[in-house]
């Protein structure tokens, strides 16, 4: 992704975030003083885009920086450098990465945040009508009755019963809080929707409601959704394309079937080869890979993942590969992507 | 217990006997346990019976609430006040060399008294899901595996630290000599959960418990913790009881299945007709739930509807029966259905396959 594209290429091309360079760097303080003594590298660099109505999945490993940049993404943090291009329906394109706080309220009703714990994520002090209201008075779009109906008309787009509002979040469960949450988000039909992980902290039972519920709203309200997620099985359910994480950098981006069937950085195979499969007919060992992963406060030369990559040869350790489309809507940062030939998910027979 | 009564399924061919168990290491029988809250009575357990074959995995699975961890409690003799075992056993089949099998009802042993010590940690090992806040921050990963050693294999320090080192060597702790003077805070979350397998396996069990040991994990950690464990089984053909509520890595890991739902089980199977013919509708519905890598199509999933009741309610009849697509009005809302054994060894708890009740339900 060229830094130079304009605005024109991206509504071309039906993109509605668009984002470049994007850094969260958070200092490390030490001493009497609280030196500034380093930087955790939490977001090194990211460059992506989502187009308009689709769902972008974004993968990786605990502490990768996948939280770090849908939060910056909304400027709940802010970003330390890059872009966020925004395609508001009213005012059209702005980088929402340099506005102030004031500027930024009127565009927030567009972009919203599901979080992944449904316990800690819901204020227990207030009732649910509350919950779901507060975005509405916030921005006035609503009062007196036509508050209340609108609150009740949203429970029951979520599949709540609109009777049960007065009631507060600790009488709700997992499964019905998570709904508490996306009514929440869903309340100022927001044009993104940037979803944290919504469903590991859910059953397995009550996860699939979630995810239909998802993909209903979706087709509904034309929403579009960054789904960050550690689950690969769920993502590969739900995401039209997949960026792959490692330590603060995307090292690939696809569709979620070229990810998958397809892949094209080491890191994306290891990671398909280590998702534990639901089929005993189909045990597989797991791709060792050696080591831990990089420290984001003292990351390694050149590529992060040449010290546990079994393909790396000398130049890995020395120049930092750029994300590259390797071929149409296929995004790599390896430098040997068209040399290796990697494995993806096997394709298993139906139960 | 009442499960053992023989009574011929109607026209079926399938014996409800209880087979004679091939070759097992516990045995839990109608176990019952319970906690006495404020609230009310929590009924965790409610007639659980199971057992764990020598020298296999066994997979345990179900959603949180459904008893699988007061399980893995209630055998270690673990369950604290308000919780107790109001009935029920719990069965260990010493094997002593090639003779028959010493049996010792673990029930029936004093909770604190030496012989139950001289079980836990030796024989009978547990790992649990969040490796930082089961080793003690205060003391170095290898004085903790020293301390099981010390206590249960008469060896002095010297020779303790060289076991300690062993058994880190052997879970692939990269250099086991320095590790083993490092405290948890040190390393990452998937070396400390190796040195708790190492921890747990210092005094080599016949069975280990393993609950959730690799839900805290990331996947590609997870992945290497599961080949270790799987290695490790069958080197030293040790029993695994492995709790966890992802299908996935059952069907990776386990050679046989139960299936909990609400304190009771209602599925043992071998893991391949789990997966392949899964009988009880609980099964069925978990299985069509869950989102499946490889499939290479979207399908809508099929969730399964309500959710998992509390359990301080009583259900009368089956205790899935309100959320069950095969729900038969006038049977599954008015008996609990007993268990159904199947001729090829499979055991499941529901009306569609006998209509043999559940006596104290």
């Amino acid at each position: 992704m060229g830094s130079q594209t304009d605005f024109a290429d991206l509504s071309e091309d039906n993109v509605l975030l668009d984002v470049q360079g994007l850094k969260k760097y958070f200092p490390i303080r030490r001493g009497l003083f609280q030196k500034v003594v380093g930087h955790v590298k939490a977001v090194d660099g990211v460059n992506f885009f989502i187009r308009d109505g689709e769902t972008l999945g974004l993968v990786g490993e605990s502490g990768c920086g996948k939280t770090t940049t849908g939060r910056t993404i909304l400027h709940l943090l802010s970003p330390t450098a890059g872009k966020v291009r925004f395609k508001d329906p009213e005012q059209g394109w702005m980088d929402i990465a340099s506005m102030s706080r004031q500027e930024l309220q009127p565009i927030r009703r567009n972009m919203q945040i599901i979080f992944q714990d449904p316990f800690m994520s819901l204020n227990p002090r207030m009732t649910v009508k509350r919950i779901v209201a507060e975005p509405l008075i916030i921005n006035k779009i609503a009062a007196g009755q036509e508050l209340i109906d609108r609150v009740a008309e949203i429970l029951k787009v979520v599949g709540l019963r609109p009777e049960y509002m007065s009631r507060y979040p600790h009488a709700f469960s997992g499964g019905q809080r998570q709904r508490i949450g996306i009514a929440r988000a869903l309340a100022l039909r927001p044009r993104l929707m940037i979803c944290d992980e919504p469903v590991s902290a859910l059953d397995v039972s009550i996860q699939a409601q979630v995810l239909n519920l998802l993909e209903e709203l979706q087709e509904q309200f034309d929403l579009t959704y960054l789904f960050i997620a550690h689950d690969l099985s769920v993502v590969e359910h739900i995401c039209d394309r997949v960026a792959v994480m490692y330590v603060g950098k995307l090292v690939e981006v696809a569709s979620t079937e070229e990810l998958y069937y397809n892949p094209k950085h080491p890191y994306t195979e290891a990671l398909m080869a280590a998702v534990p499969k639901a089929d005993p007919r189909q045990r597989d060992r797991p791709i060792k890979l050696p080591g831990e992963v990089a420290s984001p406060s003292n990351p390694p030369s050149g590529c992060y993942f040449h010290p546990r990559c079994r393909y790396a040869k000398p130049i890995c350790s020395q120049e930092e590969p750029a994300l590259r489309e390797v071929e149409k809507d296929h995004w790599v940062s390896c430098h040997f992507a068209e040399e290796l030939s990697l494995r993806g998910v096997v394709v298993g027979p139906s139960v | 217990m009442s499960d053992q009564v023989s009574v011929k399924a109607a026209g079926s061919g399938q014996n409800v006997q209880q087979p004679t168990r091939r070759d097992s290491i516990l045995d839990v029988r109608g176990l019952y346990t319970y906690f006495y809250t404020d609230l009310g009575v929590a009924r965790a357990l409610n007639g659980v019976t199971y057992s764990i074959p020598r020298e296999k995995v066994l997979g345990i699975v179900g959603e949180s609430g459904c008893g699988k961890s007061v399980t893995a409690l209630s055998i270690m003799q673990l369950v604290q006040p308000p919780g107790r075992i109001v009935k029920g056993e719990v069965v260990l089949h010493r094997q002593n060399g090639a003779g028959p099998t010493d049996d010792v009802v673990l029930t029936d042993l004093a909770r604190h008294g030496v012989a139950m010590r001289h079980i836990r940690g030796a024989e009978i090992a547990m790992i649990f899901q969040e490796p930082m806040s089961s080793l003690n921050p205060l003391f170095t990963i290898g004085a903790q595996i020293m301390e099981a050693i010390l206590l249960h294999q008469g060896v002095d320090e010297a020779e303790a630290r060289d076991r300690a080192i062993t058994s880190l060597d052997r879970v692939g702790m990269p250099s086991p000599k320095v590790v083993v003077d490092q405290y948890p805070h040190q390393i990452s979350g998937g070396m400390r959960q190796r040195a708790m397998i190492a921890l747990a396996l210092s005094c080599a069990p016949s069975l280990l418990i393993a609950d959730e040991p690799t839900t805290a994990l990331d996947v590609t950690t997870e992945a290497q913790i599961l080949d270790l464990m799987r290695t490790l089984q069958q080197d030293i053909g040790m029993s695994i009881m492995f709790i966890t509520h992802d299908l996935g890595v059952i069907a990776q890991t386990a050679d046989e299945v139960v299936i909990m739902y609400l304190g009771r089980v209602v599925e043992q199977a071998p893991v391949d007709p789990l997966f392949y013919d899964p009988l009880h509708p609980y099964t069925r519905a978990l299985l069509r739930s869950i989102p499946r890598i490889g499939r290479g199509i979207k399908e809508k999933l099929q969730p399964i509807r309500g959710v998992v009741p509390n359990p301080y309610s009583r259900i009368t009849g089956c205790p899935f029966s309100p959320r069950c697509d095969s729900f038969m009005t006038g049977v599954c809302n008015v008996n609990v259905p007993g268990v159904t054994y199947l001729d090829d060894g499979r055991a499941v708890r529901c009306f569609l396959y006998s209509d043999r009740v559940e006596e104290n339900g």
